[in-house]
């Protein structure tokens, strides 16, 4: 055998994994089987084969049901699991871990033209994965915070903390996910425009609804635009630079005490 | 020449058990059990940014000794090694200072996807000289010893040349690497395929042998599957006394990672490994 033909049986069992369907009896799969294995005394070759392909699906379809406990209740388990099959199939596994599996689901749900409502519970419940897992940051330094110069705040950048994760919805989602994680009866919302933050504080993760305008802040900030310049824009886009103005400071204090702003860089 | 253990000092040590978070309390808070002396972590787990993992794992690293266990390696594909996975494992067996590291004899990865399984190599003169390189490397990139386990299989290649002891000692001595020998894996793989256990264990370089697992399998009727989902089965016992009684005192793990029971039946099943243990050693 040579590393092509190593290659060549490797290539078959993804083919063979890829499979949602039983091949043990499926077109050439048996005599594909029966050139490659030797079968045993209970099983065929093209059998043993598809021992690999269910679990494959087993363990794929688990994967993404923890990671979107409140997505499989809400669709229910056949659903869930054709979901699954033709996410595979437009997004099979390419990283090594399976903690990345579902990174991909929601904005496949969304191409597939999926209900919204679908998408955005996708959607929350994947900002929980990527909150569960990411840098850990210290607490902002108040300290820090009270030598900077009062003229360095405009240009400073508001370094928030790793795990926040800022979601538009179309629906107030993170209320099903927590309703699903409570055990009572999952309530389907009505269609509502929704700003959400999903962070984590001492290890727990949270979910918080956002007024639009903190909101728009928050994303400024999150992209890089240094504080004056963000408030600026942000009054320049709503018209409503008074309110920036006067709020902005409440919103600098509130988001700090939640752990979402780690720093303050005034270095540029 | 001195034996793989004593050239590179890898310690008995003793009984251990996989750290899953469902018992973190158990072991970080309650300081675990006294018939556990190790962990063994999945190394993929914490190959992560931060959070609730890594936190725990520094908690559990500053108490046991911790071996990292990989699942993705996939030392056997014909594609490249990840060299981003290798930085990862590099960094946490940094943290983690391990006496080893571990995956299995296997490939994860074919046609640029990673399948996520532990799939079985022929067991070929070719397979061995793809697989040799490719340990080496891995080995001389992470400094540390490196150790692989036999997998359940269930299926075998009409192409395979050799038994499975034969091949995996070959890659062994050639890559100068160590083994861990799962006897439930040995146990599951000789009746799916229909081969002697007994001489598998016999045929295996004892002083390679770092580590050994048990674990429970499920009869699914025509074939066992190697589930991780109960108790140690009484004939996998007796594999394992007949395994360390060759290899001599060396670590020892219970892997349980599906219907994980509580810790208190964990550590009961740790107690047990013990009992064989001190039965077949002298």
């Amino acid at each position: 055998m040579t590393t092509k033909n190593l290659g060549d049986l490797q290539a078959m069992f993804a083919e063979a994994l890829a499979s949602p369907k039983s091949i043990a009896r499926e077109g050439e799969w048996p005599t594909r089987g029966e050139a490659s294995f030797t079968g045993s005394a209970r099983l065929s070759p093209i059998e043993q084969l598809d021992v690999y392909r269910e679990q494959f699906w087993l363990r794929h379809v688990a994967c993404l049901a923890e990671d979107f406990p409140t997505l499989q209740a809400f669709v229910g388990e056949a659903r869930f699991e054709a979901i699954v099959a033709g996410y595979l199939a437009a997004h099979p596994p390419v990283h090594f871990m399976l903690r990345h599996l579902g990174s991909d689901l929601a904005r496949f749900l969304e191409a597939s033209n999926d209900e919204s409502l679908v998408v955005d519970i996708a959607r929350v419940e994947w900002a929980f994965v990527e909150a569960f897992d990411a840098a850990d940051a210290p607490p902002l330094d108040a300290r820090a915070v009270a030598e900077i110069p009062e003229d360095a705040w405009s240009t400073a950048r508001i370094i928030l903390h790793p795990s926040l994760q800022r979601l538009r919805l179309a629906h107030p989602t993170h209320t099903m996910r927590a309703q699903h994680r409570e055990k009572v009866p999952v309530v389907r919302p009505e269609e509502a425009a929704t700003r959400v933050v999903v962070y984590r504080r001492d290890f727990l993760l949270y979910a918080e609804e956002m007024e639009a305008l903190p909101f728009d802040m928050l994303e400024r900030l999150a992209g890089g635009q240094p504080l004056g310049e963000a408030g600026d824009a942000l009054a320049d886009a709503t018209g409503r630079r008074e309110e920036v103005e006067s709020r902005i400071g409440e919103w600098f204090t509130r988001w700090s005490a939640l752990g979402w702003i780690t720093r303050v860089d005034v270095s540029v | 020449m001195n034996s793989f253990r004593t050239r590179h000092g890898i310690p008995d040590l003793g009984v251990g058990v996989g750290f899953r978070p469902k018992h973190t309390h158990d072991v970080l808070d309650g300081g675990g059990s006294p018939h556990v002396s190790w962990y063994e972590v999945i190394s993929e787990n914490f190959m992560v940014a931060g959070g609730r993992p890594m936190d725990n794992l520094a908690r559990l690293r500053e108490r046991f000794t911790v071996v990292p266990h990989g699942v993705t390696m996939s030392i056997g594909a014909v594609e490249k090694l990840d060299t981003d996975y290798l930085a990862r494992l590099k960094k946490l067996v940094r943290t983690l200072d391990p006496p080893y590291f571990t995956d299995h004899v296997c490939f994860c990865k074919a046609s640029g996807l990673d399948l996520h399984d532990l799939l079985p190599m022929p067991y070929t003169k070719e397979a061995i000289e793809h697989l040799v390189p490719r340990i080496k490397r891995v080995q001389d990139t992470i400094e540390k010893p490196f150790a692989l386990e036999n997998v359940s299989s269930y299926l075998s290649y009409r192409s395979s040349e050799m038994p499975e002891h034969e091949f995996i000692a070959e890659i062994a001595e050639r890559a100068d690497c160590g083994i861990l020998l799962d006897v439930n894996n040995v146990f599951v793989s000789a009746f799916n395929h229909g081969f002697d256990a007994e001489r598998f264990i016999d045929g295996i370089p004892k002083d390679r042998v770092v580590q050994i697992h048990v674990a429970g399998h499920t009869d699914k009727g025509a074939y066992l599957l190697d589930t991780h989902s109960d108790h140690v089965r009484d004939e996998v016992w007796a594999l394992y006394e007949r395994a360390i009684r060759l290899t001599g005192p060396v670590a020892t793990l219970i892997e349980w990672d599906d219907l994980i029971p509580t810790f208190n039946v964990l550590a009961d099943e740790a107690a047990r490994a013990k009992k064989h243990r001190d039965a077949a050693l002298p």
